[in-house]
This record gives C-alpha cells, sequence and structure tokens, in this order.
C-alpha cells in the first residue's frame, strides 16, 4: 500500500522515536529486573556494577518467607481489578449505548460533565470519599476499594466505548427494528456481539487503570491486612532497619505478571476487525 | 390486499422541507418504483413508510388501515436496505432467522421458513457461512432473504443493487422480477437508475426535490411526459432539447421556429400557447433520422455497433445527441443533415409544462 511507504531516511527516525519511547517506558523495569536479582549487600556498593557474579532468583522464593502474605495481596489485586472492571462495564455498556444512539436533553452536557469528573484525581475527593464510605459503613471491605475505583471509571469507560459503538453501523440496528426487534434485544444480539473488541479494550483500559488506582484507595479506607492489594502490601518489605529491595522488585514483578499474560493473550482480539462483510465495503 | 396509500405526506428535517404533499396510491400487488436525482427525497418517502421516520404531515394507509405511527412490523412491511445491513457475527441461516427469531417462531417451523427462502433465493449451501464470505450479489439476496421469511405484505427496497457490479445487477433485475412474481406481493423500491425503473416497474414515480413530478406507467412515462423533468430523466440517452418560438397555431398544430434554424410544424394542441411565446422542443435522440431540417454540427462520435450515437451542437450553442444507424455515415467535426418526424416530438412551454400530443403511440399497457 501506498500509505505504508516511507524513505530509509524516514524508517530511521520512525524507528529511532520508537526505541527511545519504549527506552523511557521499559529502562525501569529492566532496572526492576537486575535489582531483583541482585543480592542486597551489592545494591548500596560503588562503583556500581551493572552486572555481577552471584546474581540468583533468590529474592524470589525468599520473598515469600519474608512477607507471608504476598500470595494473598497479588491474588486482592486481581480481584479487586476483576471487580472494578466488570461493575464498570455493567453500568458502561447501557449508558454508552444510549450516549452513541439515543436522543436525550442535556446529552453533550452530560458527556463535558463525565470529562470534566475525569480530570479530578481520586486524590482530591479522598476525604469526602472517606465520610461516605464511613456512613455507608463499608470501610475497611473490599468495597471500600471497589465502588471508588468503579465510580473514577464510569466516565472514561463511557467515552471509550461510546466512540466505538458509533462506529458500528445504524443501518444494522434499523434492520433489526424493521424486524421487531425491541432496543435490548437489538443491544443483546446485533451490537454487542459486534463490539466485542470495543469492550475489550475498555475492560483493559478500565483494568489496568483499576490496577494502578488501587493503591490509593486500599491505604486510605482500608485497615485490614488481609483485604490489601498488591501495591500496599509491598510495604511490607520495609523493615525497620533496611529495605529488602532485591524482594519488593521481585514481588512487584510476579504481581504484574499474570495481568501481563492474560493481557498478550487479548491482543489479537484488539486487532481483530469483527465488523467484515456487514455492509457495502 | 395490500394497497398503500400515502396520503398528503410531508416532512421536514429542522427548517429544511424534504417531501411536499406526496400523495399516491399504489395497487396491491404492484411493483411501484421511485426514481430520482439524489437527495430528491426517495429514502426519506420510503423510510416514512416503513416507519424508521415520523412524517411531518399526512398519512400511511396500508391495506385500508391507517398504520401512521405504527411499529414497522404491525405495518406488515419489510425493507431491504442499501447496505444489505447484514448482521456479520451470525451465519446465513441465523441472518435469515433473524426475524422469526424475534417473534419467538418453533425451530420446526423456522428452520422450513429459512429453508424455504434459501430455496428461492438459491442460497441452500451458502446457510451456514458469514456474509463477510460471500460475494456482493449473494448478500443481496440474503438481505432479501431475511426480508421474505416474514412474509410481509409490502416490501420495500432502498437502491438494492447499487452496490453491485453492472452484469451482476442485470441478473438481479430480472431474478427481482421473478421474485414479485412468484411472491405475489406489493413491492416499493427506490432507485436512482432510470433502466431499473422503466424495466421493473408496473408503475413509476417520478420525484423530483420532495414532489412528485409525475405517476405512471414506464410508456406513460416515456410517451407522455408530464414535464420538462420527467421527459430529460426516462430514456437513454436523454431528450435533447431545442429552444424555438411558437410561429403560429392552427388546426394541424403549433408551428415553431427553432433558434438553430427551421421551422416544424408539431400535431400538439395549443393549450393556450400563442405566437411568440418560447417554447422548448423535446426530440428523443432514437427519433432521429438522417435527412434534411436539422443540421447537427457532430463533435463527439459513439459506435456502440447497433447505435451509433452522435453528440454535438445545434446551431451555435443547443446541445443535441442523435442515436443513428450502427453504419452512419458520420464524422466527428463535420456537420450533419438530420430529421425528426414532427409528431415525435414532444412541446413545453416556458414552466417546463408539457403541451398534450395529439398523435402518439398507442400505450401497451
Ligand atoms: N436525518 C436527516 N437530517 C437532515 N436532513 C436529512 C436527513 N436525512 C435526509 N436529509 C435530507 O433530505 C433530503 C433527501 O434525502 P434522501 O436521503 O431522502 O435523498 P435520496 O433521494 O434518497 O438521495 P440518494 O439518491 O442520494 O440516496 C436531502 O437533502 C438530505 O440532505
Ligand atoms: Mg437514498
Amino acid at each position: 500500500m501506498m500509505m505504508d511507504r516511507y524513505s530509509l531516511l524516514q524508517k530511521i527516525g520512525i524507528y529511532l522515536a520508537v526505541a527511545i519511547f519504549l527506552g523511557f517506558i521499559l529502562l525501569p523495569f529492566v532496572e526492576m529486573f537486575v535489582v531483583s536479582l541482585r543480592p542486597l549487600e551489592h545494591l548500596f556498593s560503588s562503583p556500581y556494577r551493572f552486572w555481577g557474579e552471584n546474581f540468583s532468583f533468590d529474592a524470589y522464593s525468599r520473598m515469600w518467607e519474608t512477607v507471608p502474605l504476598l500470595g494473598r495481596y497479588i491474588w486482592n489485586s486481581i480481584f479487586i481489578s476483576g471487580m472494578v472492571t466488570g461493575l464498570t462495564l455493567i453500568f458502561v455498556i447501557p449508558a454508552a449505548y444510549a450516549f452513541a444512539r439515543l436522543e436525550f436533553p442535556f446529552k453533550n452536557g452530560t458527556l463535558g460533565i463525565f470529562l470534566a469528573v475525569n480530570m479530578f484525581t481520586g486524590a482530591v475527593l479522598l476525604i469526602p470519599l472517606y465520610r461516605v464510605l464511613r456512613t455507608l459503613g463499608l470501610l475497611n471491605t473490599y468495597w471500600a476499594m471497589i465502588v471508588p475505583g468503579v465510580a473514577f471509571l464510569i466516565p472514561t469507560g463511557i467515552w471509550l466505548l461510546r466512540s466505538y459503538l458509533e462506529k458500528i453501523p445504524r443501518e444494522l440496528e434499523e434492520a433489526a427494528f424493521v424486524d421487531g426487534a425491541s432496543r435490548l434485544y437489538t443491544l443483546r444480539r446485533v451490537v454487542l456481539p459486534l463490539a466485542v473488541p470495543g469492550l475489550i479494550v475498555v475492560s483493559v483500559a478500565v483494568f489496568i487503570t483499576a490496577y494502578a488506582q488501587q493503591f490509593l484507595f486500599a491505604i486510605t479506607f482500608n485497615q485490614v491486612r488481609e483485604l490489601q492489594p498488591l501495591p500496599a502490601g509491598l510495604y511490607e518489605f520495609i523493615g525497620y532497619q533496611d529495605v529488602t529491595w532485591n524482594e519488593m522488585m521481585a514481588a512487584s514483578l510476579t504481581g504484574v505478571l499474570p495481568v501481563m499474560l492474560i493481557f498478550l493473550f487479548l491482543q489479537k482480539y484488539l486487532v481483530a476487525g469483527l465488523t467484515a462483510g456487514a455492509v457495502k465495503e | 390486499m395490500a394497497t398503500l396509500d400515502l396520503e398528503n405526506i410531508s416532512k421536514s428535517f429542522g427548517s429544511a422541507k424534504v417531501l411536499h404533499d406526496i400523495d399516491l396510491a399504489i395497487r396491491d400487488k404492484e411493483f411501484v418504483v421511485f426514481v430520482g436525482p439524489s437527495g430528491c427525497g426517495k429514502s426519506t418517502l420510503l423510510r416514512i413508510i416503513a416507519g424508521l421516520e415520523e412524517s411531518t404531515a399526512g398519512k400511511i394507509v396500508i391495506g385500508g388501515q391507517d398504520v401512521s405511527g405504527a411499529h414497522p412490523v404491525d405495518r406488515g412491511i419489510s425493507m431491504v436496505f442499501q447496505s444489505y445491513a447484514l448482521y456479520p457475527h451470525l451465519s446465513v441461516f441465523e441472518n435469515i432467522a433473524f426475524p422469526l427469531r424475534v417473534q419467538k417462531m418453533g425451530a420446526d417451523d423456522l428452520k422450513a421458513r429459512v429453508h424455504r427462502a434459501a430455496d428461492i433465493l438459491q442460497l441452500t449451501d451458502k446457510l451456514q457461512l458469514k456474509p463477510g464470505q460471500l460475494s456482493g450479489g449473494q448478500r443481496q439476496r440474503v438481505a432479501i432473504g431475511r426480508s421474505i421469511v416474514r412474509e410481509p405484505k409490502v416490501f420495500l427496497f432502498d437502491e438494492p443493487l447499487s452496490n453491485l457490479d453492472a452484469a451482476l445487477r442485470g441478473d438481479m433485475r430480472v431474478e427481482l422480477s421473478q421474485l414479485h412474481r412468484e411472491l405475489n406481493a406489493t413491492m416499493v423500491y427506490v432507485t436512482h437508475d432510470q433502466v431499473e425503473a422503466m424495466t421493473m416497474a408496473d408503475r413509476i414515480v417520478v420525484l423530483n426535490g420532495g414532489r412528485v413530478e409525475q405517476f405512471g406507467t414506464p410508456m406513460e412515462l416515456y410517451h407522455h411526459p408530464a414535464t420538462k423533468f420527467v421527459a430529460g430523466f426516462i430514456g437513454q440517452p436523454n431528450m435533447n432539447f431545442v429552444p424555438g418560438v411558437v410561429a403560429g397555431v392552427d388546426a394541424a398544430g403549433v408551428a415553431v421556429d427553432l433558434d438553430a434554424g427551421g421551422r416544424l410544424v408539431l400535431p400538439i394542441e395549443a393549450d393556450g400557447a400563442a405566437k411568440g411565446d418560447r417554447v422548448e422542443v423535446g426530440m428523443r435522440p432514437e427519433d432521429i433520422r438522417l435527412g434534411e431540417g436539422l443540421s447537427l454540427n457532430v463533435k463527439v462520435i459513439e459506435r456502440l455497433g447497433g447505435v451509433t450515437l452522435a453528440y454535438g451542437a445545434l446551431g451555435d450553442d443547443t446541445r443535441f445527441c442523435a442515436a443513428l444507424d450502427g453504419v452512419a455515415p458520420a464524422r466527428e467535426g463535420e456537420p450533419l443533415a438530420l430529421s425528426i418526424d414532427p409528431a415525435a416530438c414532444h412541446l413545453f412551454n416556458s414552466d417546463g409544462r408539457v403541451m398534450r400530443r395529439k398523435a402518439a403511440p398507442a400505450l401497451v399497457a
């Protein structure tokens, strides 16, 4: 295709830019990995060495002893993010559909407000949220970390899914309508199956954000050790005397691993075009 | 009985009025085609009949029952969309079965109906495929299949063939006409292709700017166009319009002095026209012969084998086309002497309304 043709110089430029960009993002992970392999006493030795002879995976086994609840923390992280994702989708799907297809008063205004809400980080609202959760008796439960997560992610989800739903040809829904299908039937049998790639994009985005933001909610709204997610649980690697950095890095990487694997697997759905053959090309 | 009556249908989008008082009575089992240029409101009118769009004013009556405001299913219509609108994630079988699934029809009944539709449309061996695996013509048939399983009273088609190539379009045209005979249903068909209109329609509605220009059989429109617009729209190549002045009116008809030179005495009822009125004489390219009277400055020749099309100008600036014999001795850049039988001419007054022809070919009804 003509569109894909670049001169050699352009290609070098593009790859260079991508390399720099990826370097910024990935180097911290490389450093995490290297640190996790390093014996603790090497960490602070100077001059700093990138590689040493007694590097090992010891930290990956010792971390489970240093922090016995580590497995539980990893599970909590995934559970909380998973619940946030599920609940968010339940709210976002009908809302995004309404914004994409129905006409109602203040539609654009409401969308704007949703966008504005996105600009607040949870941090600004922590104290009011604390009071709300206390009144509802949700402090120190999983809900304390799930409910605020859902609330903050609904706007993002609506914006993402709405633009995807708008791309589904309107004629498909009109055809279903002419054949007697109700809105809900059409949503279930026509729109949602076609929106699967969009739903996956939204789920992934929501899951990742939920995974990242749970730390804040966990340390503010939850004191129960057994309910803590991984980022909060990592604090236990900070001892009275010293911090076992290598184990902390090992634990962080291990905690992210299952999620990474799921996303690698989902990637092929993100690129698949499910609408092939719907309408004329 | 599935008659379809439109009574004073008007439609506005905001301040833009796109349909003006449309009044049509479509008979039972009739194949009616809406034609007109792009943007004239064909689709809008069809969608109003379907119940996808609400008319601003007027009534839709199907089979004697006022259905304005009723749900499409309750109107007893089904619609085939220009883009096919197939469900890409469902098999051909499920696509065709969709309207029946909505009705929660039993599995055996449903299967029988889908197979009958697939039979009619020669899709039986494609039932397990997805729409993406079909050719354009097959997709079109699936869309038609989905519209016939419900056995509606009125079928609506919005430019169903416009995405197909010319050869396939010809085939599908014949198939659709056959289908109409087999199903014995009322069909309303939208197209901007006048060949489709002429070949398939029992009667044609010519729309222009949201108004009905004329409603009649293809031959009525061809031989007795009510307006200059219809005359120019129906017929291929398009009718020539040669300006002139009324030189006199008598029992024989209307004498017209053409601006390009020459006088024609046309057997046409004067209809109030008087000496000195500006008029336009409509001449179909296929009525032009080699002869005397008109001189065409030929610019382009198209030899199609059986016919030769000569394009050029009459006099200085009247665009003109003549469809002549395949071996006509016409040459680009040279003048060509032509003639026309005055009885074959149409005459339009300055408002574009036709004046009645006295001697017109008998209509084959
Ligand atoms: N939803 C709408 N909102 C505003 N204007 C509309 C809408 N739908 C159609 N129109 C206008 O109504 C007029 C008629 O449109 P319509 O689609 O019926 O034309 P058409 O005859 O089907 O043309 P085509 O041959 O291009 O399909 C057009 O001027 C169009 O701009
Ligand atoms: Mg149209």
